[in-house]
Parts: C-alpha cells; structure tokens; sequence
C-alpha cells in the first residue's frame, strides 16, 4: 500500500498528511502532485545541511530523518547572542527555500520538542524550559510510537501532567524509556550527540560584509583568523599540533583546509605560511563569506624565552620543527621520516618510519652493525640470470644482472634468513621461503647482497636474486 | 723577526683568502687526517659551508650504491653536529646499511621528492635551518642557476651540502652543465677489497675517489678505505677522533679510468 510520507504546508491545509493512504489524498485532493520518497537522497541531503551548519557552530549533530542538532554553547557571542544566531539562521536556510521551524534551549530533548510542537523560534531562557514544554504533547519527548499513543490513550495530553505524576509509578506504567526522555528534556539526564565532526572548544569564526575572492585576501583573513585563535591559545598557555581553515562559500560549500604541525604551536605568522600554498587552491566560487578555523590536539606548551646568548647551540624549535612542518605540509606528512629500528630479521621488515620530530623512543635494539647489510635496498629483489655457481651450496662465481655479466672475486656466506614462521599458520610454513644471502665482490670491486631462495631441491635450478648493492 | 715576517705573511694570505671568497664567512674544513688528501684540498680538509658533487661510474650512475655509502661516510663526522637532511627521489636507501657503516641513523631524516625541482628545493630549504648540519640530494644535474641557490643556502648557517648525481633507471644520459658552483667534484666508484691475511670473505670496504675538481685545490685520485665498518668495536673507537676514512693508495691521475674503459682494454 502506498503511503504519503511527507506533506508540504499546501498540501497540509487541503488535509493532506503523512501516512495517509496515497489513494485517499488523491480523493481528498485531486490536484495534489505526488513524488516518489526517496530516503537516501533525504539522508544525504541532511548530511549536507549538518555540514553547512558547521559555519555556526562546529558541533553538529544529524537528528535523522528530517532534524539536526547544533551545540552552541559558547559560539553564540561570535554572532551577537542567541536570538542574533537564530535571525541568521533563519536569513539563510530561508534564502535556500528550506522550510524549517528553530528552537533553542539547554537541553536537545527541549529544543527538539519547542521545535517540533512548540512555537516557531522560541528561545527558552536558561533553566526556563520546563514551563515552555508543559503545554507540548506527550509525543514531543521523543517517544516511542506505542508509549507516546498508551501515554494520550489515558488522557494525558500534556507533557505538564506527566511531569506531576511521581517518579515511581511512571517509571513503572510507561517504562524507563519515557522517564529517561522526560529527564532529558528537563535536563536531569545527561544525553550523548553523534556530533559530525569531533568537537573542539578551539575554535573561531571570522564574517565579512561582502564576499571575498582575491587570492591575497584569502591569505590574509586566514592570518587574521589564526592570529585570533592563537592568541587564544596563548592567553591559556596551549598550543596545537594540528589547524584546520574552512572557507564558506557563498553558495554554502565548505572549503577547509589543514595543515598538521611537528610539535604542537600556536605561532600565528608561522601557521599562516604553512596555510598559504594550501589556501591558494581554494576556489572560492562565487565568493567566501565567513572564515571558520578549528585547533585540534590541543596540548600545554610552555612559553619560550627569547634567547639572548648567540652562542649555544640551536634548540629545535628555531629551525628544525619549522623545516619538518613546512616539508611535511608541502610534500605529505608520509614523504618525510626517520627510519626506526624493527626487531625482526626479515630485511624488508627492518626498518619502520616514524615521524621526523616527537616520536615515542621504541624499545626495539637497533640494527647489528656487525652484519654487512646494503646502503641500497631494492623494493623487490631483481632476478639474476645466467648464474653459475660450482655446488648447489657455494656462492655464485659468475652472474648477470641488467645486462651485464659479473665475475664474483670474494664471496661472504650464507647468512641463511628464514620467514617469521611463528606469525603465520603452521601449515603454510615452507622451506621455500628461506633465503640464503650471500655478500659477493665482483671483478671492479662492486658489492652486491644476493640470495638463493629455497632449499636445495635436486632436480630443480636455484633460484637467485640480487636484493642490494653495498657500493 | 721572523715570528714578525710569518705573522704578517699569514694577515696577508688570509685577506687573499677573504678576498677570494667574496666575503663569505669561512665555516672551517673537515680535513680527512691523510696529508696526502687534505694537501689538494683548500684550507687543508672538506670546506664547510660550501656543497660538493658527487658522481658514480658506470652503473653506479643508476644505483648510486658506492656515491651513497661514500657521502655517508664523509658526512658522518657532520652528523655529531646536528641532523642530517637526505633527498630521495626514490626510497631506496637503506637505514641498516648506512649505520654499518658507522653513520649516525637516528639522526638522519629522509625526504622523499617528487621531482628534481622540488629536490632540489627541499634541499635548499633544509640547508639554510639552523640545527641541520649536513644536506645530501639525490638528483640528476645541478645548472648554474641551482648550483648558485645552493651556495647561498649554504651560507646562511654554514650547512654543508652533497648532490649525488643519479640518474633513474633505464634514463638517457643528460648534458651536464658546462659550469658548477660546487666546491668539489668526486667521482666515487667501488673497488676490490682486501681481506685481512688468513682471513676469508671480504675486507673493509674500498672506493676508488677521484677528485675531479676543487676550487682553491688540486685533483687527485686515491683508493680509500671505510676501516672501520661492520665492526662494533672499531666503530667506537673511532667515532670520536677520526675521520672514517683511511687511506690506503694514491692514485696517479691518469691511472684512474672508468671502469668500463678499462675493461675494453
């Protein structure tokens, strides 16, 4: 049976409403213009409106199907005060033809229900939302269908006479479910938001009267912007390690940008020039209207004093932290590293990356300098062909690698490696993957790190690769 | 008054020197400990404050085996003073290998370039930070104009550079530059190891350098030798006093033929 899922306000006054039957609208209304539901495009379009929210408050939480949730706690003062962000508010999902009602108040499950059942706009004053849902329906507690339906069924109509009726017994008659919504409500329950993105009290906003396009003024309210929230973060002695720069466009696209830092900073000027070769691939559109930056892992940093004495040797922070940022920044945080020590005798596994600057000492033992290892390792071992070697068990004598024949001189060996059998299945460890490396010299003196893969099998050729030159 | 005469002769040559170098501070030279060596090189040692190219032979071109191992092991002294920068255009040099040799690895930090305007670029960046004491890249040519960016870097904090010229696999040799702003050129090649008498296997690694070029110096050829690598014991040794690299011959400048050449003989 088709059903109406959603009823504009036109069609609400021809008593049109959701979850009537498709055909009994039709005959209520013979000119109603019907459209398929289409609940994925719905999700996403929300999706969309949580992350144009952003641009008024970092904290946004998605109230599907057709809800969102924005914690302005603290964000308000950047617009003038409540009912200055809720006029705004209102200016801008109006220009984008959204139909909407708003509410604000100090707990979600208030302002759900003010916004759902209450007036259209009411702000409920701090503390003062009890009075402003007593006269709502019990459905605008968020309840579930059959307890809302069981709730008016015995003549309760308001939210005001649920709230005078003992702890106790409601809890008993209508479930925990409906006590914990009350409770919520009022603000006697603590109740946890999927916020979109994780939520940061580091933040600030910068509007302009008209919209901006220019690359230099793009540069420029991005300095302004850090220098904002920098002074901030050293008003309270913290820095961050890692910033984050949205551009709202005109037509309500978010444009962000990040820049991630060694160690954790607040120097704005610094920070501005980390920005600057990211903001300038920022298209902005038809034009930017508001700047919104974030600080994330935010931690104490203790404020440096400016060093008089030329002579003792630099500390970091004076130019190997900024070389690693600006490095990390412009090329990726993945092309620049330090090789750290694994403990596992497989070649390749040796060597793990870690971060240039502030990484955790690792307990592993460092690399026996006692065993030859190539300055040169190949990502994967190149086959030798033509390889001659006098018992199945000896070194090479002669090989050709790229072409070109080597003659082996002197020849150090087998260093014999095995896999990491103990992380594998037991049934598919194999002696064919033991690896027998040798370190041969050849007749120019060129060094090379070669190995026969397997066991000696009768029967079968060697197989020998070349996984490194010692040069 | 000779003490007079040898005072006044010194004032002199060290204006000559300011002079020479357009004044440009002088950061001072890493001599090698060999008189043979440090006699062609200005100021007796490896000008600081200044970058040196460093080529392969043959293969080497493509692998950059014995250049690298040779570089870390002139810039391991360096690495006691602060960290040491190492463009990559492709990730294949290798942490243990370099710490065998004696080379500080922890305080290397790897950049790996996407391009040679970008190496060469981080490379400038890095060498004029305060706290980074050596820089090498990895990149094909130097031209002029590079090699003179280079040369400021350098100034600024009195980094040292080495370019190594490599060329990528299976690529096409390209023109070199008719001039460089470099402070040597070093063409660095393997060569045959000696083992210690009675002893099987291999000797200490052995690289044939030529200087090729030196401002303020002369050329010169020699086989030297990395004494004390793979030996946890005579790492230690020297890793406070000397310079890792021993000499073991010198070269007559003509004897030194790529390898190559020598084979078709």
């Amino acid at each position: 049976m088709r059903r109406i899922a959603a009823a504009s306000a036109e069609a609400q006054v021809l008593r049109v409403y959701a979850g009537q039957k498709a055909t009994d609208a039709k005959a209520i209304a013979p000119e109603l213009v019907t459209a398929e539901a289409e609940p994925e495009a719905d999700a996403d379009a929300l999706t969309a409106l949580v992350d144009w929210c952003v641009r008024f408050s970092p904290a946004v939480a998605a109230d599907p199907p057709d809800g969102l949730f924005l914690d302005i706690a603290g964000v308000e003062h950047l617009f003038g005060g409540e009912a200055e962000l809720m006029a705004e508010l209102r200016d801008r999902l109006f220009a984008n033809g959204l139909p909407f009602r708003l509410a604000i108040a100090d707990t979600a499950g208030a302002a759900w229900a003010l916004a759902h059942s209450g007036k259209d706009g009411t702000i409920a004053p701090p503390r003062g939302q009890a009075p402003l849902i007593a006269p709502l329906p019990p459905a605008a507690l968020r309840l579930d269908p059959e307890a809302a339906a069981q709730i008016e069924r015995l003549g309760l109509r308001r939210v005001g006479q649920l709230m005078d009726i003992p702890r106790g017994p409601l809890g008993r008659r209508f479930g925990a479910h409906a006590l914990a919504r009350l409770d919520q409500a009022l603000g006697r329950a603590p109740e946890a938001l999927a916020f979109r993105r994780p939520p940061t009290p580091w933040i600030d906003r910068l509007a302009f009267f008209e919209p901006i396009s220019a690359p230099e003024d793009m540069a420029r309210v991005t300095e302004d912007a850090c220098a904002r929230l920098c002074a901030r973060l050293e008003a309270e002695g913290r820095g961050a390690r890692r910033f984050e720069v949205g551009f709202c466009r005109v037509d309500g696209k978010i444009a962000a940008v990040e820049v991630g830092l060694a160690a954790a900073g607040r120097d704005a000027r610094r920070l501005a020039r980390l920005f600057a070769p990211k903001v300038e691939t920022v298209d902005p559109g038809f034009g930017i209207d508001a700047v919104l930056i974030a600080a994330y892992e935010v931690e104490a940093v203790a404020g440096r004093q400016v060093r008089l004495e030329a002579g003792l040797a630099p500390a970091p922070e004076d130019g190997l932290i900024p070389l690693v940022d600006r490095l990390a920044n412009r090329l990726g945080p993945e092309r620049v590293w330090r090789a750290a020590p694994v403990e596992s005798h497989v070649p390749e596994l040796s060597v793990a990356r870690e971060a240039p600057l502030g990484a955790e000492a690792s307990n592993a033992q460092p690399w026996d300098v006692e065993a030859p290892r190539p300055t040169r390792l190949f990502r994967r071992p190149e086959p030798l062909e033509g390889v001659i070697a006098l018992t199945p068990d000896d070194p090479p004598s002669q090989f050709r690698w790229r072409g070109r024949t080597h003659r082996v001189r002197r020849a150090e060996g087998p260093e014999r490696i095995g896999e990491e059998w103990w992380t594998r299945d037991i049934g598919e460890v194999s002696v064919a993957r033991v690896r027998d490396y040798y370190r041969v010299e050849d007749q120019d003196g060129a060094r090379f790190w070669l190995f026969r893969a397997g066991l000696y099998q009768p029967g079968e050729p060697a197989k020998w690769w070349l996984h490194g030159v010692f040069g | 008054m000779s003490d007079f005469r040898g005072k006044r002769l010194a004032a002199l040559q060290a204006r000559i020197a300011a002079l020479e170098t357009g004044g440009r501070t002088d950061f001072g030279v890493l001599p090698f400990g060999e008189a043979s060596l440090d006699g062609r090189l200005p100021g007796g040692g490896l000008p600081l404050g200044r970058w040196h190219e460093i080529t392969g032979e043959g293969l080497e071109v493509e692998t950059s085996a014995a250049p690298s191992a040779f570089t870390a092991l002139l810039a391991a002294p360096l690495a006691r003073r602060g960290e040491v920068v190492w463009v990559v255009r492709r990730d294949d040099l290798w942490a243990p290998g370099l710490a065998g040799l004696g080379f500080p690895a922890g305080r290397l930090i790897q950049v790996c370039a996407r391009d040679e305007a970008e190496a060469l670029s981080v490379m400038e960046d890095a060498l004029s930070t305060v706290g980074v004491a050596c820089v090498v890249g990895e990149v094909e040519t130097v031209d002029l104009t590079a090699g003179r960016r280079l040369q400021l870097a350098c100034e600024r904090h009195g980094g040292t550079g080495f370019v190594i010229h490599r060329r990528p696999f299976g690529g096409t040799a390209r023109r070199e530059p008719a001039g460089s702003a470099a402070a040597t050129r070093w063409r660095v090649g393997s060569a045959p190891s000696e083992p210690p008498a009675g002893e099987f296997g291999l000797g200490a690694p052995r690289f044939r350098a030529h200087l090729e070029r030196c401002r303020g110096g002369r050329t010169g050829a020699w086989i030297v030798e990395a004494a004390g690598a793979y030996s946890r014991t005579l790492l230690e040794e020297t890793a406070d006093v000397a310079h890792p690299l021993r000499l073991v011959a010198e070269l007559g400048d003509r004897q030194l033929a790529p390898a190559s050449e020598r084979r078709a003989a």
